[in-house]
């Protein structure tokens, strides 16, 4: 065991102890701890094993950037992959895997990779498995993922449930150590609305790990009085376990707050994990900075530690990393450690700083040995550090070890300043990338590239001010609370690269990149950033490389002997740090994925036994199965026939309504339709298309005039949102000179089409008004009164069935009982419910087009429509690209019906249409087949199709081809109109 | 011929949900009547005309007409003149739902929903906007300090009930 639980000291309440288990290990910890440090507390530094070689590695960090310590926790649908055993709380119960190794953590055969290393050099797999092309898909890259990558998704379903929610602010501050603290203390007490973020349990930051004193208190103790206070404001959201994973347009931030990953068992009712969307009128990164690593032989072995790290475990958790220590590093900040390493008795061998002047004078005054002007070349052990060797003016020296601190310097962590396409600036005096401040957005404290408590808390303080001003809110910054005991490191001169190295030297840890891979990328032409990091993969494993972006930048520098500012860096982009698909989808899954559209006739359809289908977010009733009936076709047949015989009820609620007001509506209609409506009398319906600026068809549907300034219009259910968006376009950008003004009353009306030769009968019992063929011809639209006056409703002579036909609509309310009501009159007389299927063959056999043959590339005449568009009206939307020489050329494609000669035989819809004898490939296609059927009207199957020249090839013999069946239909071209091509039936 | 017409409201079925913090409300299906005017600026001639009814801004030019009784056409159609030529009447009194909402947490159920800011200087009572509530359009007023309401089309009433009702769990 090397490290080990001190007795005393820490933030961990030691009168709470905690079970847990790794690897099915039991373990103990108590309340406070990290998995990390708990497990550290064990004395298990080994914890987990590295991506490609599969090397034993230790955590490294104690935060948000881990790439080493990624377990498995939890079980069944709760199981969790790649948790960063930094951030995951342990609580009591707590079961952790560790990844990527078998058969145990301890004995990993794939370590074997190690031993092949000289092959699995960058851009390996690329030079390695190019050939044969198919074996890539089919035998190298799943062997390969097998035996890389990390943990593994649980297959079970997630018992817990996940929500979004929306926030508003002036200030959001990210980040919750002395700068943030204080931001948010200025603007709270300011009485601006603030929230306040941090991805830690509990506020404080690096406060929770500092021994200094602010105000006369240890900095943890203030950090809880200041988070005591926020909680107290009511103008302060305070959001622990909450990260800030990405800053979008307006000033939005995405945030996921972890609810309930801390405990055992989730509270029902509440979300485990909570996606927020900040909307911040200003916002304030504090989110401090990250210490770098260095780059030496061996420096990923477990007993290697970052500085800061090992000072949080020590000071936050008590665990000592390791039992004797060295700490090697570029500046100031490796000597607090060092103090609070003695000062907790942990023995500490030597002090190694690169520089050659060491440490300010009078900064440290402990035991340990100090070694100006030198480096650790190479750490040595397997799964524990035993020895380093030091390089120091060309002698190396080894000392026998179980723990090193590193500290690089510092990365201000900018991420979030760099989400929407700023791109940071290189600091040669803060041996750093830099965010700057942004409209709506500023940067403090050591996400500036400051360092020191009281300046840190002084900027978070002022900034907040800056920020407050530009939004009219006045606050004042108080004054800075006395720090003591804190040991300000200024920035030094980065240290890239270490001579002589030995051993495998790490950049990116997580997925396994070493100096030499980024040697290998410059040497083979790959030294542009972003090619480097796609050729080595580095910083693109789930970490996006917080702790390896910057050494390798300062690397490819060197290589290239320019300036990190000339190599700059890859994109930022969000999540800054892994989401899970859980908090991402929310709710929104089982019963909430996604909204249902009811009918108002759904109940009636329910009651007579509808199958429902859904359309876009609607369910339709597709057919009503009768006792006896055991296919859809069976009902469907039925259907048809007794609307052709007698009649049929079927819901057209979900077609889309719009009602039309104002003077200028039949101008506004006249300009919007092809054909004229200005003509059209109160009274009357007509129907109506509606081109595209290009002159092709975008929609159909029936237009009434209810007054002389009030049309009702309806659409296809598909288009009507459109529709109605196109619409408002219209009117609100083309000609906002018309009084127009537009409503949709879609859900308003129930509607329900009376199809069949006893319709008339049928609704005339419940129809105040005469509806005999002279009082109410076809095409007749008028308001009508029910039920001898009980109820308004609207009745529309239109037909899509072919039969004589009406549409009546009745308020939504009482559509059910008005539709039980006809139903009961009908039966006797033979009335069916009938279902979109029966609607759809009932219009092929008519001719009727819907998006089928509307399907975008069809201008009026190619439908036949052609005497429809008007040649009288000075302008309508399409009106001149319709009139370009490929909309009128003779063989476009035209609408045919085609049966086939066989009338036993059948054919598909997206059948090709080849002339009779042609070989069948597709530059022979004449067309296609858009609907098809059975009609039993017909006796056979039959459809409607877009053939080339189509309307001039009534009675060609073709033959029918469906390619991806192999099936071959012999069939003829014909009018597409199979019934009553009089329109006598209309008129009756 | 005579019949007896019954009329179901959709949410009709539903209950009132009390939870602890909040309230969760099927409103009677009385009247939504929207108004559409030929100019935005139409507001005070309207107010003229009805009085202090409950009207609500929906757009620019429309505004939703909003009360409890069902009306009959002979209400309708005097409205309809009281209100010409400033803005025309088209009745979403069956189109439309309202779902009420109150209680110290109807604040935070609706956050999980809207974007918009709820926070009383911002959106204080009298007002109300169009928006999502998760993926269903509604129009949200408020109504007091810790009451509001919701206009959805008759169609999702069912849906948006039971999204309200799973935001609301928390709440228990």
């Amino acid at each position: 065991m090397t490290s080990y639980r001190l007795s005393q000291g820490g933030l961990i309440d030691r009168a709470r102890p905690l079970s847990f288990s790794f690897d099915g290990k039991p373990m103990s910890g108590f309340a406070g701890d990290s998995l990390a440090s708990a497990l550290l507390a064990n004395g298990q530094r080994l914890m987990g094993r590295s991506f490609k070689y599969h090397r034993p590695r230790g955590v490294l960090t104690a935060g948000a950037a881990e790439p080493n310590a990624l377990m498995t926790i939890g079980k069944g649908g709760r199981t969790e992959p790649n948790t960063r055993a930094t951030l995951q709380e342990l609580y009591d119960g707590l079961t952790a895997r560790s990844q990527n190794r078998w058969p145990s953590l301890d004995f990993d055969i794939g370590a074997l990779n190690g031993l092949l290393s000289p092959f699995l050099s960058a851009g390996f797999y690329y030079k390695t498995f190019m050939w044969p092309a198919a074996f890539w898909e089919k035998l190298y890259e799943p062997f390969i993922r097998k035996a890389a990558g990390l943990g593994e998704a649980a297959k079970e379903s997630d018992p817990d449930s996940f929500e979004k929610c929306w926030a508003h602010c002036d200030l959001l501050v990210i980040g919750a150590g002395a700068t943030g603290l204080a931001a948010a203390l200025t603007a709270g007490r300011a009485g601006a609305r603030v929230i306040l973020v941090d991805e830690q349990a509990e506020l404080g930051g690096s406060l929770l790990s500092e021994t200094a004193t602010i105000g006369g208190v240890p900095a943890a103790q203030f950090a809880r009085e200041a988070t005591a206070e926020l909680e107290a404001l009511p103008n302060v959201r305070t959001l622990a376990r909450t990260t800030a994973f990405g800053r979008y347009d307006g000033n939005v931030f995405g945030a996921v707050e972890r609810v309930q990953k801390h405990v055992a068992t989730p509270q029902v009712g509440r979300p485990v994990e909570r996606l927020w969307r900040i909307v911040a009128g200003r916002a304030l990164l504090a989110t401090g900075a990250e210490e770098r690593p260095l780059v030496f032989g061996g420096n990923d072995i477990p007993g290697v530690m970052m500085a800061g790290a090992a000072r949080s475990y020590l000071n936050r958790t008590a665990v000592a990393p390791a039992r004797q220590m060295a700490i090697f590093t570029t500046n100031d900040s490796g000597y607090a450690l060092a103090r609070d390493l003695e000062a907790c008795g942990v023995a500490l061998t030597a002090i190694i700083d690169s520089r050659p002047e060491g440490a300010a004078p009078g900064l440290y005054k402990g035991q340990a040995r100090i070694l100006t002007d030198a480096l650790v070349r190479d750490a040595h052990g397997g799964k524990s550090l035993s020895a380093i060797t030091i390089a120091r003016q060309g002698r190396t020296e080894t000392l026998r070890l179980d723990g090193l601190a590193v500290s690089g310097g510092f990365s201000p962590v900018i991420h979030l300043a760099c989400h929407r396409g700023d791109k940071p600036v290189w600091s040669d005096a803060q041996g750093a990338f830099l965010a700057e401040d942004r409209k709506g957005l500023a940067l403090a404290g050591a996400a500036a590239g400051l360092s020191g408590l009281a300046a840190c808390y002084e900027a978070g303080a002022r900034k907040a001010v800056a920020l407050l001003d530009q939004l009219g809110i006045a606050a004042t910054a108080g004054s800075v609370p006395t720090v003591e005991g804190d040991i300000v490191a200024p920035a030094t001169k980065p240290l890239w690269s270490i001579p002589g190295i030995r051993g495998k030297a790490f950049i990116d840890f997580q997925n396994d990149v070493h100096r030499a891979d980024l040697a290998l990328a410059v040497r083979e032409g790959y030294a542009h950033v972003e090619l480097a990091k796609r050729y080595t993969t580095n910083g693109m494993a789930t970490d996006q490389g917080k702790l390896s972006n910057v050494n390798a930048i300062g690397l490819l520098a060197e290589a290239r002997g320019v300036s990190p500012a000339e190599v700059g860096t890859t994109t930022f982009r969000p999540f800054y740090t892994p989401v899970s698909f859980g908090a991402l989808a929310g709710s929104s899954h089982g019963k909430h994925f996604q909204p249902v559209r009811q009918s108002p006739l759904h109940g009636w359809a329910k009651k007579n036994g509808a199958r429902f289908v859904e359309t876009g977010l609607w369910y339709r009733s597709a057919w009503f199965p009768r006792t006896g009936e055991t296919t859809w076709r069976e009902s469907v047949d039925r259907e048809v026939r007794t609307v052709r015989e007698a009649a049929g009820l079927c819901d057209v609620s979900m077609l889309g309504k719009i009602e039309i007001t104002g003077k200028d509506a039949a101008l506004f209609l006249d300009r919007v339709y092809c054909n004229g409506f200005a003509n059209l009398p109160v009274g009357k319906a007509r129907y109506g298309l509606m081109l595209r600026e290009d002159g092709f068809i975008y929609d159909d549907g029936t237009t009434s005039r209810l007054a002389e300034d009030r049309f009702f219009m309806t659409t296809t259910t598909a288009y009507a949102a459109g529709v109605l968006n196109h619409l408002e376009f219209c009117a609100q950008a083309l000609w906002p000179e018309l009084d127009v003004r537009l409503a949709s009353v879609t859900d308003q009306w129930a509607q329900m089409a009376i199809a069949g030769p006893l319709a008339r009968t049928i609704l005339q019992e419940i129809v105040d008004e005469d509806i005999s063929n002279e009082a109410f011809p076809f095409l007749g639209a008028r308001a009508v009164s029910l039920f001898n006056g009980a109820l308004k409703g609207r009745l529309f002579r239109i037909s899509f069935s072919g039969e004589l036909a009406y549409e009546l609509a009745v308020p939504a309310g009482y559509g059910e009982s008005v539709a039980d009501a006809l139903m009961e009159i009908g039966k006797p007389k033979g009335l069916c419910a009938y279902g979109v299927e029966a609607l759809s063959v009932l219009r092929i056999e008519k001719g009727h087009v819907t998006h089928n043959e509307i399907n975008g590339t069809v201008v009026p005449a190619d439908l036949g429509f052609g005497r429809m568009v008007s040649a009288k009206k000075a302008d309508f939307i399409g009106k001149h690209m319709l009139a370009r020489e490929g909309l009128t050329a003779g063989n476009r494609h035209q609408l045919v019906g085609v049966v086939p000669l066989d009338p036993a035989a059948s054919f598909r819809t997206g059948a090709h249409i080849l002339a009779k004898g042609a070989a069948a490939t597709l530059e022979n296609s004449l067309g296609h087949v858009s609907s098809s059927c059975y009609s039993p009207h017909v006796g056979s199957t039959i459809g409607l199709a877009l053939v080339r020249a189509g309307s001039s090839r009534h009675g060609e013999e073709v033959m029918i081809w469906n390619g991806l069946r192999g099936e071959y239909t012999p069939g003829r071209l014909c009018d597409p109109v199979f019934i009553d091509p009089e329109n006598a039936k209309l008129k009756i | 011929m005579s019949m007896t017409l019954r009329h179901h409201p959709v949410l009709g079925g539903k209950a009132a949900l009390r939870l602890k913090d909040v309230t969760l409300e099927a409103l009677p299906e009385g009247h939504v009547l929207q108004l559409l005017a030929a100019a935005p600026e139409a507001g005070p001639g309207l107010r003229e005309r009805i009085g202090d009814s409950d009207l609500r801004p929906l757009a620019p030019g429309q505004w939703l007409l909003i009360g409890n009784a069902p009306l009959t056409p002979e209400d309708l159609t005097g409205l309809e003149e009281r209100l010409k030529p400033v803005a025309d009447i088209v009745d979403q009194s069956h189109g439309r739902v309202r779902i009420a909402l109150s209680g110290p947490a109807a604040r935070a159920v609706l956050a999980k929903g809207t974007a918009v800011n709820l926070d009383a200087a911002a959106f204080p009572v009298g007002h109300a906007a169009q928006t999502l509530i998760g993926h269903i359009g509604a129009h949200l007023a408020r109504t007091g300090e810790d009451s509001f309401e919701l206009t959805v089309l008759r169609g999702f009433a069912e849906s948006l009930w039971d999204d309200l009702a799973q935001m609301a769990a928390e709440f228990a």
